[in-house]
C-alpha cells in the first residue's frame, strides 16, 4: 500500500469490508448461474450440488455481501460525519476477521455437508433451512456478536464526535437492524408461527431498516459528491424515515395473507403496502431536486462544470434512486394487493421482483460506495468514468433488467396456466413450467445472467485498476 | 431565522419520524399479540371439542382432511373429519395414518416435531414453497397432502408397482421422500436427501398437518379444476 | 361435476394481463408526473410543462381505477387506492415546498460549518 491516501483507520477498515463484499458478490452470481442452468438442464450437478444448495449459496452470499458492504459504508462515512476517528477500531478489525472466518466455515459446510439428519444438531451446526437465514445457529450467534460490536463502535463514535442527523438515523437504524435478526433464531413446530416471525427478519430488514439505511447513505453521497445542502438533505432524511417506517412496518401485512394468519391482514397489508412506493418515488425526486439545485447554483455563479466529484459513484447512486423505485416500487406494487397476490404468491413473479428490488435498492448504492472508497483511497479529487466503468454498469444493469423481464414473463405464464387455469397442483405446476414461453424465459434468464456476470468481471477490474488511472483529477 | 416555518424545521421532522415509527411499531406489536393467539397450535382437546383452530393440533393426522369452499367466507377452507354442508368441520370421519387412527397427542406431536425439523434439515424450502414461501423450482407443498396425484392413486400405483406391494397414500409418500430419484415423473427431479424411514413418516405427518392450516383460500381452486385444462 | 363457482376464478383469465399492465403504469405514470413537476420547479423544463405533469397524474388515477375494478377490490381497498392516488398527487408539492423552504432559510449560511466537506 505504497500510495495509500487513507489516514483514517476507520476508512482503512471500510476498504476491507467493501473488498470482501465485492468478492462475495461474485460468488453470489456464480451460484445464481448454477441454479439458473439447472432450470434449463435439470441434470446439471444433480445429486452433487443440487438446486437447493446452489440457491442457498446464492441468496446467503447476497445477504452477507450486502451486510458487509453496509458495515463498510458506515466505517467509511463515520470519520467524515463525526469529525473524529472511529472508536474501537481494534475490536472492529477483530470482528471483521471473526465474521470472515465464520462465513468461510458456513460456506464450506453448505457446500460439503449440505443436509443433516432431522435433529437439533443439524439446526445448530449445518443448516436452519429457512430461506435467506439458513446459516446454522452457532453462526447466528456469531453474527449477532459481530453486529453488536459494530453497533457499539457506531454508538461510541457518534456520541463522542459530532452527532449529525445522518449519524443519528444510522444509530437508531442499525440497532433495529441487529435486533430484528433475533426474531429469526428460534425453532417451532408451528409453520405459521415460524413464517410469521421469519418475515420480521426478511421484510423488516429490506422494506424498513435497509431502506432507511439507504436513505442515510444517499444523503451522505449527495453531500459528498455534489455538495448538496446538509440541512436540506438531513431534513429530507427525517421525512423519509417517517414515510418508510410509517408504511413499511405495517406493510408487512402483505406477507400475512396466506400463511395461516387472520383475514384482517388483507386490509392492513393492502393499505400500508400500497403506500410503500410513495417514499420511493419521493426519494427519486429528491435526488433530482438536489442535483438540479446545486448544479443550478453553480451555473448561476458562471461555473458551467459539473458539480459531481465522482462520476461512476454518482451513476450508481442515481441508478439506486431509479432502481429502488422500479424494483421495489413498481414490481412490488404489481403483486401487493391480496386479490392478485392470491395468484402470484410464490411464482416467478416474486423472483422477478426480488431480483430487481435487491439489485435496484441495494446492490447499486453499495457499488457506489465502493467507488467512493476507491476515490478516497487513491486521493482523487474528481473521479471520472473509464470505458470499463461504463461497460460494467451497463452490462450489469442491462443483465438484471433482462433477467427481470424474463422472470416476469415466466411468472405471467405460471399465474395463468398453473394458478388461474389449473388450480396450483403438482400437475398444474409442471404444466406451467413446460410451456414454450416459460422455458424460453428461463433460457433468456440464463443468457442475461451471463451478461450480468461478465459485467461484474468488468466491475471488479475497474474497481481494482481505476484508482491508478491518470484521467482523474487529483 | 425568525419566520422559520415548522415544515422546514429539522426537529419537527425528527419528532414526527419518531412518533410515526413508534405508532406503527406499537400497532404491529398489538396485532402480533392478537395474531399469535389466533395461530397458536390447537390441541387434541380442541379437536375433541370440535373447535376449529387456524392451525390444528398434531392429532389432526387421525382425521380425514379435505379442502372445500366455505359459502360464508367465499373461499376454500380445510375441512377436518367431514363437512356439515355449510363449510364447517365435523371432526368425525377418521382416516388411518400408517395403519392407526388413534395416535395419541404425544405420539403425534413427536412425529410432527421430527417432520418439521426434517423439513428444515433437508432445506425443502429452497426448492419448494411452503405456504407459498420459499423457492420456485418445485411444486408448492401447502396442500400437497391433498394433491390429486396422491388422492387418485396415481403415485401409489407407480411406487407400489415398483415395490410390488399395495401402498396407502401416506406409505407411498414416505417411500417417495426416501427415494425420490427412483420415481421421477418429470425431467426435473427431486434428489435423494438421505431421508430415513422414521424421518419420512414425520415429514408426511408435517405435510398432512400443514394441509389442515386455514390459509384464507390459498391456493385457490386447488385440485378442483381437472376438467378445466387449457382454458375454458 | 365441477361446481361452477369453483371453476371461475375471481379474476377473469383475460383480465390478468390488463391488471399487470395497469398496475405497472400506475407507478410509471406517477413517477413521470412527479419527475416532470420537479423538473419544472428546478427549471429544467419550461413552466407550461406542468400541464403535462397533471396529465400524467390523471393517467395514474385512471390506471388505478382500471386495476381496482378488474381486480374486484372491496370497499376498503378501493378507499385505500384513492388515498394513495391523492397522496401521490400531493407528494411533489409537499416535497418541493419543504425543501425550498429549507433552502431559503439557509441561503445565507451555505458555506456554514455544518456543510461537512
Ligand atoms: C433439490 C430440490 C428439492 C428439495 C431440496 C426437495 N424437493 Fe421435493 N421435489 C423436488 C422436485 C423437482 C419435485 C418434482 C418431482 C417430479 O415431478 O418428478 C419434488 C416433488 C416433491 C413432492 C411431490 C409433489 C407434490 O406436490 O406432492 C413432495 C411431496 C416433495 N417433493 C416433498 C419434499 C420435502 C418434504 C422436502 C424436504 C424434506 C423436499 N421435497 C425437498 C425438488 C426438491
Ligand atoms: C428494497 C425493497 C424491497 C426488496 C429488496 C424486496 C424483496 C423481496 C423479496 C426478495 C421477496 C421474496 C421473498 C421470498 O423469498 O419469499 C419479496 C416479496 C414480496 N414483496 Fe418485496 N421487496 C422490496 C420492496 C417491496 C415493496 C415496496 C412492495 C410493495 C409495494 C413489495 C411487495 C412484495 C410482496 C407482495 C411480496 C410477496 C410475494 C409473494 O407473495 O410471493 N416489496 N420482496
Ligand atoms: C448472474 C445473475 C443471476 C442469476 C443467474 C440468478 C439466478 C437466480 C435463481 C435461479 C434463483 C432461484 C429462484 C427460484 O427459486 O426459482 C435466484 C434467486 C434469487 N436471486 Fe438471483 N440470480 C442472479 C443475480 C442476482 C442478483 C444480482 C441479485 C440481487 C442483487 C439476486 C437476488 C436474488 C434473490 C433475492 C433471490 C430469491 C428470490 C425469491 O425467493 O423470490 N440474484 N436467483
Ligand atoms: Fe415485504
Amino acid at each position: 500500500m505504497a500510495n495509500n491516501h487513507l489516514t483514517s483507520e476507520s476508512k482503512q477498515l471500510a476498504t476491507w469490508y467493501l473488498t470482501f463484499a465485492a468478492i462475495l458478490f461474485g460468488a453470489q452470481l456464480l451460484f445464481g448461474l448454477i441454479a439458473a442452468i439447472q432450470y434449463v438442464m435439470p441434470g446439471f450437478l444433480y445429486g452433487i450440488l443440487d438446486f437447493s444448495i446452489a440457491r442457498i449459496l446464492h441468496i446467503n452470499a447476497l445477504v452477507v455481501w450486502m451486510v458487509f458492504a453496509m458495515f463498510g459504508s458506515v466505517y467509511w462515512l463515520l470519520p467524515d460525519e463525526t469529525g473524529i476517528e472511529t472508536i474501537g477500531i481494534k475490536v472492529g478489525k477483530l470482528a471483521y476477521w471473526v465474521f470472515v472466518a465464520a462465513i468461510v466455515v458456513v460456506v464450506l459446510v453448505f457446500l460439503l455437508i449440505q443436509v443433516g439428519p432431522a435433529s437439533d444438531t443439524t439446526i445448530w451446526f449445518i443448516t436452519e433451512g429457512r430461506e435467506y437465514i439458513e446459516a446454522p445457529r452457532w453462526a447466528d450467534i456469531g453474527i449477532v456478536v459481530v453486529a453488536l460490536t459494530f453497533v457499539a463502535n457506531l454508538f461510541l463514535t457518534g456520541m463522542k464526535g459530532k452527532q449529525t442527523g445522518i449519524v443519528t438515523v444510522l444509530m437508531a437504524d442499525m440497532i433495529a437492524f441487529a435486533g430484528l435478526y433475533l426474531a429469526g433464531m428460534f425453532f417451532t413446530d408451528n409453520i405459521s408461527v415460524d413464517q410469521y416471525w421469519w418475515w420480521w427478519v426478511i421484510h423488516l430488514w429490506v422494506e424498513a431498516t435497509w431502506e432507511v439505511f439507504v436513505g442515510a447513505i444517499a444523503a451522505y453521497g449527495l453531500i459528498t459528491m455534489i455538495g448538496a445542502h446538509r440541512k436540506v438533505v438531513e431534513m429530507w432524511l427525517w421525512i423519509e424515515v417517517a414515510m418508510l417506517f410509517g408504511s413499511g412496518i405495517l406493510g408487512m401485512g402483505h406477507h400475512y395473507f396466506w400463511i395461516g394468519t387472520p383475514e384482517y391482514w388483507w386490509e392492513i397489508g393492502a393499505l400500508f403496502s400500497a403506500l410503500e412506493p410513495l417514499p420511493l418515488v419521493a426519494m427519486f425526486v429528491h435526488v433530482l431536486y438536489d442535483w438540479g439545485k446545486t448544479q443550478g447554483a453553480q451555473n448561476a455563479n458562471g461555473d458551467e462544470t459539473s458539480v459531481i466529484t465522482n462520476k461512476p459513484a454518482f451513476i450508481w447512486f442515481v441508478l439506486n434512486a431509479f432502481g429502488n423505485f422500479l424494483g421495489a416500487g413498481v414490481w412490488g406494487f404489481f403483486h401487493t394487493l391480496p386479490q392478485i397476490n392470491l395468484y402470484t404468491h410464490g411464482t416467478q413473479f416474486t423472483s422477478a421482483h426480488g431480483h430487481l428490488a435487491f439489485f435496484g435498492a441495494y446492490a447499486t448504492i453499495l457499488v457506489g460506495m465502493m467507488y467512493l472508497a476507491v476515490q478516497g483511497k487513491n486521493g482523487i479529487k474528481v473521479m471520472k468514468n473509464t470505458k470499463t466503468s461504463i461497460w460494467a454498469v451497463s452490462m450489469i444493469t442491462g443483465g438484471v433488467m433482462g433477467m427481470t423481464v424474463a422472470l416476469t414473463i415466466a411468472g405471467y405464464v405460471q399465474v395463468i396456466v398453473s394458478r388461474a387455469q389449473m388450480g396450483a397442483t403438482w400437475a398444474a405446476y409442471f404444466d406451467g413450467q413446460s410451456g414454450v414461453w416459460f422455458t424460453q424465459a428461463m433460457d433468456w434468464r440464463l443468457i442475461m445472467g451471463v451478461i450480468t456476470f461478465l459485467g461484474f468481471l468488468l466491475l471488479a477490474k475497474d474497481l481494482l485498476t481505476t484508482g491508478k488511472n491518470p484521467v482523474h483529477e487529483r | 431565522m425568525a419566520n422559520k416555518s415548522v415544515w422546514s424545521d429539522n426537529r419537527f421532522w425528527q419528532r414526527s419520524a419518531t412518533w410515526v415509527t413508534g405508532f406503527a411499531a406499537i400497532l404491529l406489536i398489538w396485532l402480533t399479540f392478537d395474531t399469535s393467539a389466533q395461530i397458536s397450535m390447537g390441541t387434541d382437546k380442541d379437536i375433541q371439542n370440535k373447535v376449529t383452530k387456524r392451525v390444528p393440533g398434531p392429532t389432526v393426522i387421525n382425521y380425514k382432511i379435505t379442502y372445500e369452499r366455505s359459502p360464508k367466507r367465499g373461499l376454500e377452507v380445510p375441512i377436518i373429519g367431514g363437512n356439515d354442508g355449510k363449510g364447517n368441520s365435523l371432526f368425525q370421519e377418521k382416516e388411518k395414518f400408517f395403519g392407526r387412527d388413534d395416535w395419541s397427542e404425544k405420539e403425534a406431536r413427536a412425529m410432527l416435531h421430527l417432520g418439521k425439523l426434517g423439513s428444515q434439515a433437508k432445506n425443502c424450502m429452497d426448492c419448494h414453497t411452503l405456504l407459498g414461501n420459499g423457492a420456485y423450482y418445485a411444486p408448492d407443498l401447502t396442500k400437497s397432502w391433498l394433491d390429486p396425484m396422491w388422492e387418485d392413486g396415481t403415485m401409489q400405483a407407480i411406487i407400489g408397482g415398483t415395490l410390488g406391494k399395495e401402498l396407502s397414500k401416506e406409505e407411498a409418500m414416505a417411500e417417495f421422500l426416501q427415494h425420490p430419484e427412483l420415481y421421477p415423473t418429470h425431467a426435473r427431479q427431486m434428489p435423494n436427501l438421505g431421508i430415513t424411514k422414521k424421518e419420512a413418516i414425520g415429514i408426511v405427518a408435517f405435510l398432512k398437518q400443514m394441509s389442515s392450516i386455514d390459509t384464507n383460500g390459498f391456493p385457490r381452486n386447488f385440485g378442483k379444476m381437472k376438467g378445466a385444462i387449457n382454458g375454458k | 361435476m365441477i361446481d361452477p363457482l369453483m371453476i371461475r376464478p375471481e379474476i377473469a383469465l383475460a383480465d390478468f394481463l390488463p391488471i399487470f399492465i395497469s398496475s405497472a403504469l400506475v407507478l410509471i405514470f406517477g413517477g413521470v408526473y412527479v419527475g416532470i413537476y420537479t423538473a419544472v420547479k428546478v427549471k429544467y423544463l419550461k413552466p407550461w410543462a406542468i400541464i403535462i405533469a397533471y396529465g400524467f397524474w390523471t393517467l395514474t388515477a385512471y390506471c388505478l381505477y382500471v386495476m381496482g375494478s378488474l381486480m374486484h377490490v372491496g370497499d376498503f381497498t378501493a378507499k385505500a387506492l384513492v388515498v394513495a392516488a391523492i397522496g401521490l398527487f400531493l407528494l411533489p408539492f409537499a416535497v418541493y415546498y419543504m425543501e425550498d423552504n429549507v433552502h431559503k432559510n439557509n441561503e445565507h449560511d451555505t458555506q456554514g460549518e455544518e456543510d461537512g466537506k
